[in-house]
């Protein structure tokens, strides 16, 4: 089942385990044994043969066991539409109920088949024995299983959020522009053609780190600087960049790769958008024992665009800062009718 | 000698096709323009043989720029330059539509200007919408003697056909353009209405709807425009549309 969840990621994006999968079987299988092997060692006077009593057990609890992973399996799909708590709570109500009726079913069979099945109790005691038992257990089941998918997914996650860094990162539209760039300065400019093929370099080289989740402040400035002056050489005057970072830590970390792609942004829909250009804004502040980095630009008014590219890498960014901070980080977009404004917010200290 | 102008926003873009050019015979460069305005100045005073346009470009894209060239008795050629733009250049492949990628290679350059053709308005709207390029225009263009004019489209109060033109009445007087009303209706189908077989008019621009004293109904133009207070008969097949698009104020 391993193999299924990391290869394939619409499993991946679901919440509830995957009952239908033989791996999943199996743990619930084993957990029923283990539970009737419990039950039975508790309830052993030494009167009876504990084998039987063993297998009188078993046999009610696997028999539930398999019904229950069949139902889920079955209905899978349609409990996953309803969202994440509404499924938990009803699979766990369709295994209850699921359950009770197990166990009425195998009451009555033991009053059929008479004495070699022997439930001394009254009707109703079992059944609620029963369901108390099965309340329990299959809580705990059902955490222990959830846990488990949830770990499998965060790693196809962050994987998937590396990957995507890495696309954002580099542009086509922004690769083959600095490149038209280069080939011009070659003639006009040699000097500043060499410069450029060094940052360009020194950029690529940074994206393809892969090994890396978190960087420093001033690691993340510097690429985005680099940047910035490739980006200065095409735009001429129409691009201005203003840093207000001074009061940042710049030793603080932040999670790799998402400081530029904000900058390329706001110059791709923005600054490059702009007849005269604009000034793109900068500003770190620390607050206490959290960091806010905005980065504002001009955008043309009333032409809201085709904001597509915008949006992915933003969602990029906010899965990223969810995996290394979760709910103590905070990505927000402010838009006005001629300025937009994404702001970073992250807790000081070690991320991840 | 065949003239060429170099359209693109970026300085060092220009600066490499003019010095491309500089070295393919037969072509000169006859000027360089920073932005779609410009190209269509010069276009104008340099009655250029082929135009290079940068299809991304602040303010006039490369296609709309094109679009305006039709306006020209003598229309240039013309030959999109883009560094990376997928749809578009799927869409210039189908309707062998001539293009260079940047950086741009001498002997791609050669090539496209050799079959550098005019493009028909018909066939660029075709290209808009197939690039996902297709939002309406920003201007109208209109030729008054000899210039080309362009007139921003939030400045039209209401557009009228009148035979063979459609006329164009709008904050700084009327202006003739050389378009269909039909083709005008569906690029603006946002911001004009039709309320007549031969009028569009803008919906920001009316003031209210009123019945004269023959029991006409009519549009009464907003008090600010230099058409204020004019009124307009909706045909009696419109009204309710127009009524419709007034109320739910789009």
């Amino acid at each position: 089942m391993s193999d299924r969840l990391e290869n394939d990621p619409e499993t991946a994006q679901a919440f509830l385990p995957d009952f239908c999968a033989t791996t999943t079987v199996l743990v619930v299988l084993v957990v029923a044994e283990l539970v009737a092997i419990v039950l039975t060692i508790a309830a052993w006077d030494g009167s009876a043969s504990f084998l039987v009593a063993l297998s009188k057990t078993s046999l009610f609890l696997i028999w539930t066991a398999l019904l229950g992973s069949a139902l889920l399996c079955q209905l899978k799909g349609r409990l996953e539409a309803a969202g994440p708590t509404a499924a938990f709570a009803w699979s766990y109500g369709i295994l209850l109920t699921m359950t009770l009726v197990v166990a009425e079913i195998a009451f009555q069979l033991t009053r059929v088949f008479g004495q070699s099945v022997i439930i001394v109790e009254s009707h109703g005691e079992f059944l609620v024995r029963t369901v108390a038992i099965a309340a329990i257990v299959i809580a705990l089941l059902m955490r222990y299983l959830y846990v488990a998918s949830e770990w499998r997914r965060s790693i196809v996650l962050e994987a998937q959020a590396r990957i995507s860094a890495l696309q954002a990162l580099i542009r086509p539209h922004f690769l083959f522009n600095s490149m038209n760039t280069i080939a011009s300065l070659t003639r006009s400019d040699p000097r500043q053609a060499e410069e450029a093929v060094e940052d360009l370099s020194d950029l690529l080289r940074a994206s393809l780190s892969t090994n890396k989740d978190l960087s420093s402040l001033k690691e993340e400035f510097e690429i985005a600087a680099i940047y910035h002056r490739i980006e200065k050489l095409r735009l001429g005057d129409r691009l201005e960049v203003r840093w207000n970072i001074d009061s940042l830590p710049m030793r603080a970390l932040i999670p790799s790769l998402t400081l530029q792609p904000l900058l390329e942004n706001a110059i791709y829909h923005g600054i490059e958008r702009l007849e005269g250009g604009g000034t793109v804004e900068v500003d770190g502040r620390r607050d206490d024992d959290s960091l806010a980095i905005s980065i504002s630009n001009p955008v043309p008014a009333g032409a809201p665009g085709k904001l597509d590219g915008n949006k992915m890498a933003l969602a990029n960014i906010r899965q990223r800062f969810d995996l290394a901070y979760g709910s103590d980080a905070d990505v927000s977009v402010d838009e006005e009718d001629d300025q937009y404004r994404v702001t970073l917010r992250f807790p000081l200290g070690a991320g991840a | 000698m065949m003239r060429v102008i170099v359209v693109d926003d970026e300085e060092p873009a220009r600066e490499r096709l003019r010095q491309m050019l500089d070295d393919i015979d037969d072509y000169e460069c006859a000027g360089v323009a920073a932005n779609g305005e410009e190209a269509l100045e010069l276009a104008v005073s340099e009655q250029p043989d082929i135009m290079l346009l940068d299809i991304r470009m602040p303010g006039l894209s490369g296609l709309e720029v094109a679009h305006h060239l039709n306006s020209l008795p003598e229309s240039p050629a013309v030959v999109f330059t883009t560094a990376y733009d997928e749809h578009a250049i799927e869409a210039f492949e189908a309707r062998a539509v001539g293009y260079i990628l940047k950086p741009v290679r001498k002997s791609r350059l050669e090539g496209a200007l050799r079959q550098a053709a005019r493009l028909a308005p018909a066939r660029l709207a075709d290209i808009g919408d197939a690039a996902g390029l297709d939002e309406p225009r920003a201007h109208l263009c209109a030729r008054r003697q000899g210039e080309l004019r362009l007139i921003p489209v939030d400045d039209i109060h209401y557009l009228e056909a009148d035979q063979k033109y459609v006329s164009v009445h709008h904050a700084n007087g009327e202006d003739l353009i050389d378009e269909s009303l039909k083709s005008l209706e569906a690029e603006f189908a946002q911001r004009f209405v039709r309320i007549h077989r031969s009028v569009l008019v803008a919906l920001p621009s009316i003031d209210r709807i009123e019945r004269d004293a023959e029991g006409r109904t009519r549009v009464i133009l907003r008090n600010d425009s230099q058409d204020g207070g004019k009124p307009l008969i909706i045909s009696r097949r419109h009204v309710a549309d127009v009524k419709r698009r007034l109320q739910h104020g789009s």
